[in-house]
């Protein structure tokens, strides 16, 4: 007999296995459920249903004005998708108007291609310098991790006074001759964007990487100190092995929210000039509640979600087997 | 504190390459540092300064006037925006903490038919991007005719998915045996959980706090598609919404966001630490 059928045996205390609803198997049916109800009844109303809602809504044709929805299967993800991004030699490139959607994902990309590297890179460079033992870390720490604590919106209002035309960078930057309108040319209000997320992410990602910092053990740094390697050695074939799972966790966490980056896009220049800042979530939200649009802005929604879900699927799977614990 | 590599043999605090090294990275820190606190300190001073449009770099303003905030005081709803601002943070924080930690302790300590099933379900809804859920939520608001009402403002998130998670988390570390002692003496389970557990849960719900009232505070889609009136709106829509009205009065627009960036700043310097842990644990930033 094997040894999985008597631990098997001696867990179900030699009987058989109790009905799923018994008392003894589950002595607090009745309580866990009066426990978990307001929120089971939260999540239904404003989370599960609306997700099944939203699917539904994604093939419909519903306006705001008309107030009910038509039936109309795949046309809105037709819409959406066609003209395929390649199409008369990628003209999306350079007429957004070609498909706004595609312009919109392109512009995300861009985004978080931009955004994802030099905050992931910033936030590890601060978190070194600030894990050894120098002067008033305490203070750096703090003074890094301030703009975590404002909301994207807020921070791109502020960021949108500092490079206006007249204003603080522009003022450093005039007797260089290189003063711009950084906000009104579309060949640049993307990179502020993408320059005002790093200016708010750096503080998170210096967080996590300190505690996978702290996480390391000492003996590894002792025992290579005593073989007299090099700081850049211990980098190497220290910090950075093991920092393995940190920077993992770091960089699909980046790329999650960069994904679905809206406040700050949105605040800086409304998506414009001429939809250069017109990210994912920006364009959701012209369309749904400027437009009007709500099934053609669910698809949009829909599409997100099916990526955004994937990919934090893969990162839960993973974060799962690496055990990282903060 | 860690220790260095200065404090074993080898390794010498001196030489020209030692101080090149340190005088380069407090430089660099410094550099960083300046251009993270830089935007705070220029959005104080052209609140004060008297006439921030010129475009003046001055580190220190020449003449330090309020004139720009009792500007902003009389031509804006500044104090009814600030309640909103209240009642939605706090009312959702209440909510959450209550409901959550009664789920969070549920799940962690009770044995009911689909408990880790459920929890799955709804550690996975944490990966559903906003924006999915806000048009149906919209639609079905809209039914209820609750746009535009601090009804529609706060329900859709009276409960969090990462508030059971971390008070899960907790309730999980707890000893059972206090429970059990408690069982026997004839306590109920509920009374186990508010007498015995709850008290015990401290710093977790402190975290869950401190958390759920800056996030909601900085939520910034959720106002600004909710809140058709400006009666209705928070401070970041509020925000917002100024600064696309006095597009050139720079100093009022300061000034309103010296009002929405202090509480945050004060809230994060007298309570760090939960921050911090809220914020690693959820991965969400505010």
């Amino acid at each position: 007999m094997s040894r999985g059928f008597h631990e098997y045996k001696d867990r179900i205390g030699g009987a058989l296995p109790a009905t799923p609803f018994s008392a003894e198997k589950h002595p607090d049916n009745l309580a866990g459920f009066l426990f978990i109800l307001p929120n089971l009844v939260v999540f239904s109303a404003f989370l599960f249903g609306p997700v099944i809602y939203a699917f539904y809504l994604s093939f419909t044709e519903w306006s705001i004005i008309a107030g009910e929805a038509t039936w109309i299967g795949l046309e809105n993800y037709r819409d959406l998708l066609y003209p395929l991004p390649w199409a008369n030699d990628w003209a999306v490139l350079d007429r957004p108007t070609e498909n706004l959607w595609w312009y919109a994902v392109i512009n995300t990309l861009t985004f978080v291609i931009g955004t994802v590297p030099l905050g992931i890179f910033g936030g590890l460079t601060v978190a070194l310098v600030l894990d050894k033992r120098i002067r008033f870390r305490k203070f750096y720490r703090t003074t890094f991790f301030m703009p975590v604590m404002l909301s994207g919106a807020v921070s791109a209002v502020i960021w949108r006074w500092i490079l206006s035309v007249d204003g603080i960078v522009n003022s450093l930057l005039a007797p260089v001759g290189l003063d711009h309108a950084w906000a009104g040319d579309p060949a640049t209000a993307l990179f502020a964007v993408i320059m005002i997320a790093v200016w708010g992410g750096i503080g998170f990602n210096m967080i996590i990487f300190l505690a996978g910092l702290q996480n390391i053990p000492e003996e590894l740094y002792e025992a290579a100190r005593i073989d007299g390697t090099s700081q850049w050695q211990q980098f190497r074939h220290v910090t950075w092995p093991n920092l393995q799972n940190t920077y993992f966790f770091v960089i699909v966490l980046a790329i999650i929210n960069s994904f679905q980056v809206f406040g700050i896009a949105q605040a800086f220049a409304e998506g414009g000039p001429y939809y250069s800042t017109t990210v994912i979530v920006v364009r959701i939200y012209q369309e749904a509640f400027q437009n009007g649009n709500l099934g053609y802005a669910s698809a949009m929604a829909f599409i997100l979600f099916v990526f955004v879900f994937a990919f934090s699927y893969y990162q839960y799977r993973i974060r799962g087997q690496g055990e990282v614990t903060y | 504190m860690p220790k260095s590599n200065y404090d074993y043999p080898g390794y010498e605090r001196s030489g020209a390459w030692y101080w090149l090294k340190t005088i380069t990275l407090y430089v660099a820190i410094t550099i960083g540092a300046l251009w993270t606190i830089g935007p705070f300190w220029w959005t104080l001073t052209t609140a004060l300064s008297a006439d921030p449009g010129a475009g003046i770099v001055a580190i220190v303003p020449e003449t330090v006037t309020f004139a720009s905030f009792s500007a902003l005081f009389d031509q804006v709803p500044v104090g009814r925006w600030f309640f909103n601002a209240f009642v939605f943070a706090g009312a959702v924080t209440i909510f959450n903490v209550t409901f959550d930690s009664l789920a969070g302790y549920a799940f962690a300590r009770l044995d009911f038919v689909g408990r880790d099933r459920l929890f799955l379900l709804l550690i996975a809804t944490m990966m559903i991007p906003g924006m999915v859920t806000m048009i149906p939520v919209y639609i079905i608001l809209s039914e209820l005719g609750w746009i535009n009402t601090y009804r529609g403002l706060i329900v859709p998130f009276i409960a969090s998915p990462f508030g059971i998670f971390l008070l899960r988390q907790h309730f999980l570390g707890l000893p059972e045996a206090l429970g059990e002692a408690a069982r026997l003496d004839g306590c109920n389970k509920f009374r186990v959980f508010y007498h015995i557990y709850l008290p015990l849960a401290k710093p977790a719900v402190a975290t869950l706090v401190i958390f759920t009232f800056m996030f909601t505070w900085n939520n910034f889609e959720w106002p600004l598609i909710i809140a058709t009136s400006q009666d209705m709106f928070t401070l970041p829509v509020a925000l917002y919404t100024v600064r696309g009205q006095y597009v050139d009065n720079w100093g009022l627009v300061m000034a309103a966001a010296t009002l929405i960036v202090i509480p945050p700043v004060i809230a994060f310097l007298s309570a760090q630490k939960y921050f911090i842990r809220g914020m690693t644990l959820s991965g969400f930033k505010g």
